[in-house]
Order: structure tokens, then sequence, then C-alpha cells
């Protein structure tokens, strides 16, 4: 292997938002002079139906752009469980949504279940759940400085969202800090 | 500073973009002013981006009614003196093969861009494929030339887009940018602060008396002077085989005379056309042979094979049309085999076949909108080295 890369796939369904909060995260990793690739796999239809948004993050140019061996991945939908769960490192991060994607299967890896599209709900709209996982995934990752990704998350937001995207990180954050993981869905 | 300067400022060099964006900034980099398209997934974000960027250079953006006029109005742009731009993909780039011919046989210099994804008919929209490899050279009737640059990175996107400007204008020809739905909507960290110097080539204007123009007479070069419109030069263009005067004819020493000057004109400007990257081919088992997101798979199947003792070696035509064959050959000249991964049932692997006469090719063909992994690449090519040994 030429050098280290770390994969990270947002997965859900069409309209989530999935591939604006990878693209926020991937402006955040890039001010902080990480290469990064970011990919989609989308459906036709614009609401709905499966779809996901990689991170591939590297030192040094990456070679291959796409996912191989996911480090990381979130999951806001149940539907992105089946293409997914394969591409996982053993012993991987997941954070999945606790009313959207409330059952996993058995497997190798550190799972943390959180209410992202609930918290979203709370503070006014479930449009705002990426932005939430973006948060948890940040908090619990540690994968980019927090500077970074709120000055990213302003900048690719519109006036009329900005505050509840701001309350949305933080409350993001804040769930990935508090948790502990579920202990009894870590198999292995 | 407008838009454009702002993209381009030596500030923003390291910046993230996607292949789509990076094809538009480039467009406009090269000086083209003019887009008519139509609207396709996965290209659409050519089009939508220099629907905001072309207005602030004076450019004009039209989105058209179809693929067939919106390729009309490019070879009318071009024919007025701007440099001219079409995006499209799968049914859009068929149904612009008649006119891609009218633009080779008029010579007419034009860029048309098209992002593969999963055909035939409409396909797959937004998954990708390199189903266009045979089309992109063929596609429209009869025999003619045609130049196709295949770039696989968003930064390659940039440089191959403003290298597709500077060929079309200076052989006259349509230059077909080849690129898949993964590299299009790719978004990657890329470095554009040397890619800016690349040259910006002017087309050749017609200079001398008026009254001995002849619109299609040429010099050693074979690519005849354009008449800048309003310039005073009388001027027949057609579709119609014509003579040097520009006139239809059906005179076999005059077509004969002419098609095979229009069929030979590449083949003096080769030095400029060819490009290619080679990767450890010197002394490698087995090359690969591939384009776009195959080609990024086979570049980490090379560090996987190596650290398993297999060495591997790539080759990546960046020019894919006219193909580079002798500097394929050098390639693989050591090796014992070739593997030629790609996303479609077989084309690029024909080619590749067609050139190296006699030495095994082997292909991973696939048409199902996943991309070959580098894992499949490797696995492949370690078996054919230990099979040839």
């Amino acid at each position: 292997m030429r050098d280290a890369r770390l994969e990270i796939r947002i997965g859900g369904t069409g309209g989530q938002g999935l591939i604006l909060c990878a693209k926020m995260l991937a402006d955040a990793l890039c001010t902080t002079g990480s290469r990064v690739a970011q990919s989609q796999t989308y459906e036709p239809t614009s609401r709905g139906g499966y779809c996901n948004s990689d991170l591939v993050i590297s030192e040094r140019e990456v070679d291959f752009p796409l996912a191989t061996a996911l480090d990381c991945l979130v999951l806001l939908d149940r539907m992105a469980l089946k293409p997914s769960l394969p591409l996982l490192k053993p012993g991987g991060l997941v954070i999945a949504d606790t009313r959207l994607c409330p059952e996993l299967p058995a497997g190798h890896y550190r799972l943390h279940h959180l209410p992202l599209s609930r918290r979203a709900i709370e503070l006014g709209s479930e449009r705002v759940a990426n932005i939430v996982a973006l948060g948890a995934l940040a908090a619990l990752a540690g994968i980019c400085e927090r500077k970074a990704l709120e000055h990213a998350v302003r900048a690719e937001t519109p006036k009329s969202f900005l505050d509840i995207n701001l309350d949305a990180l933080a409350a993001g954050y804040r769930l990935g800090e508090q948790a502990t993981p579920t202990a009894a869905l870590i198999f292995g | 500073m407008n838009a454009v300067e702002q993209a381009l400022s030596p500030k923003a060099a390291l910046r993230l973009i996607s292949g789509n964006h990076a094809c538009a900034l480039a467009a406009v980099a090269a000086g083209c002013r003019f887009f008519a398209g139509y609207p396709i997934t996965p290209s659409s974000e050519v089009a939508e981006r220099l629907s905001q960027l072309l207005p602030e250079v004076d450019g004009v953006f039209v989105q058209m009614e179809d693929e067939i006029a919106s390729i009309a109005a490019v070879i009318g742009a071009s024919m007025g003196g701007v440099k001219a731009l079409t995006a499209t993909s799968g049914p859009g780039f068929s149904l612009k093969q008649e006119n891609i011919g009218y633009a080779a046989g008029a010579e007419i210099p034009c860029v048309i861009v098209n992002v593969m994804r999963g055909g035939p008919s409409t396909g797959m929209p937004t998954r990708p494929a390199q189903g266009d490899i045979m089309q992109s050279r063929w596609g429209s009737h009869g025999d003619y030339p045609i130049i196709v640059l295949a770039p696989a990175s968003v930064r390659e996107i940039y440089t191959e887009t403003l290298r597709a400007f500077d060929l079309a204008e200076t052989c006259r020809t349509p230059v077909v940018l080849l690129y898949d739905q993964v590299i299009a909507q790719l978004t990657e960290t890329v470095d554009l602060a040397d890619a800016k110097d690349l040259r910006n080539a002017e087309r050749k204007w017609a200079s001398g008396p008026r009254e001995t123009y002849q619109p299609y007479a040429t010099g050693e070069d074979g690519i005849p002077a354009m008449s800048r419109p309003g310039a005073g030069y009388r001027v027949h263009t057609t579709g119609l085989n014509h003579a040097e005067n520009g006139f239809p004819t059906q005179n076999p020493e005059a077509v004969a005379r002419n098609l095979g000057r229009l069929l030979t004109k590449l083949d003096r400007h080769r030095e400029a056309i060819d490009s290619w990257q080679a990767i450890g081919c010197a002394d490698a088992e087995v090359v690969i042979v591939a384009i776009g997101i195959s080609a990024r798979a086979a570049t980490r199947a090379l560090d996987l094979a190596r650290a398993r003792g297999v060495r591997l070696g790539l080759f990546r035509p960046v020019t894919l049309w006219p193909f580079p064959e002798t500097a394929l050959r050098e390639a693989t000249k050591n090796a014992r085999a070739v593997l030629v991964p790609e996303m479609n049932a077989g084309q690029l692997s024909l080619e590749v076949e067609r050139i190296l006469g006699g030495k095994r090719v082997d292909a991973i063909h696939r048409y199902n909108g996943e991309p070959i992994t580098p894992a499949e690449i490797a696995e492949r090519a370690e078996a054919l080295a230990k099979e040839a040994r």
C-alpha cells in the first residue's frame, strides 16, 4: 500500500442531503490540507431510492477514488444497510439512525445507534438530519477540526437555513460526544 | 474580479471541484464563448456551470430544444469564429452523430463532451459505463477523422478540456472529451496552479489575396485556413464531398484528393495529438490497458500486486483516438500478456488485440453499472502473470 487511506460512507435515500453533507465534510478536510475524493451513487428518482456519498481521504493524491473498505459508515435509512455493510472493515465505526434504521444485523463493528433524525425534528426540520449526522460523525471519528467543519457548513448553507444548520451541527457533536457504544450490538 | 477569474486565482489553486465543473471552468479558460446543449444526466453539471460562467465573460449560453439542434448550433457558432462546446451523454451522443460527421467533413472545430453512462438506449442514467469507446470513433457514417480524449481524473478533465480546444482549433476537427459518470461527478482535491500555463491555440485564419483564396486548399500541414466571417473571402461550406473551392463534386479525382487529404490530416499532427501514461511497463509481467475509472482502479491494482510480488504495468491512453499504437507496442514489448479491464462488453480490448496482434490479451468486461475494483484487476492480472510464466 502506497499510503494510508480513510474511507467514509454516508448512506440513506435520495433527498436526505447525503451528497451535500459529504461535500461539507470534504470541504472542511480540504481546507485542513487533506486530499479528498467524494463520489456518489444515486437513482434516477429525485426523492427516495438508495443513495450514498463516499469520501476517500488521504495525505497524498487518491489513486482509486471509490470506497473499497469502509472505516466509517453513517446509515440514515435501512435501505443503505445491504449494499454498505459488506464493504465495512472489521471493527469499523457505524453510526445508525434509531428511527430510520432501527435494526442492524450482527457483525464485527462499533455501533452507535443515535437519534439523528429525531433530534432534527426537535430542532424544527427533519431535513437537517444530515447535518446532525455530520456533527456526530465528526465527533466520533475525530477526522476534522470543528472550526473547519463549521466554516464549511456556513459556506454551503443558504441564509434561511444557516441558524438551524449550525444548531443541527452542534446537536450532532453533542450526540457524538455523549455516545457510548451499544455493547449489546457488538459482535465478533 | 468575476467568477471565472476568482475560480482561477492562485489562492483557489488547491480546491475541491467536480469533474463536470472542471470541464466547464477549463472551457472558459480555453476561450470557449459559446455553449449550446440539452441537459442530460450525468453531463448536466457542465451546462449548469457554464450557464453561470459564460454570461460573465460575454459568452453565449443556449439551452436548445434537443441534442441535434445543440450540435448544429455549436457548428454554426464555430463557423462564426467562436470556440464552441456542447455536452451530452448516452442517447444524446447518438443523436449528435450525424452532425459530428458534418463537422469532421466540413472541418469545423468544436468540442463535444460525452459522459458515458449505462447503455444501450436510455440504459442506466446515473450509473457509469465505458460503452461509447467505439461510438466516439466510428459513430457517424462514412470515413472521417476525429480526436477523442479520455481523461481519468478531475484534474485531467481540466487539462484535457484545454487541450481539446487547442486540438480542435489547430487541426480543424471535432474533438470528443470522453469520460465516465464516476469521473464526471467525482469531486476531488485538485491543484490547478500549473494547469493555467497550457497554451491557448488559435485557429489558422485566412490571409493573403481574396481572389485566389480556396477554402479547402492546404499546404504541407494538411489544415485549410478558415475565413473569418466578414473578412471578405468567398466561402462555401457543405456536407457534400467538395473540392478545394468548397463546392460539391463527385469528380473521382477531386474526391480522392480532398477526402484523402482529410483522412490523413491528423497523421501529420500526431506529435501534438498523441498522449498517454505508462507506469512500470518496462519490467512488468502483465501490462494493464485501461481508461477512466477502470484506469484509476488499475493504478491501485499495481500496488496490490506488487505487495504480493507480481510486477504489473499500466498503459493509459489519454488520447484514445487516434490510438497511440506505437506507444502501446513499446510499453508492452517486454510483457508476457496484457489485461484490458473495461466497463462494456469488449471494445478497447478489440483495438488492443488489433495493435498487438499475436500477444495474449485478456479482458475484464463489466456492464452492470458497477465499477471494476482494484482487487478484481489485481487478482486477474496476477493469475494471468502466473499462467504466462
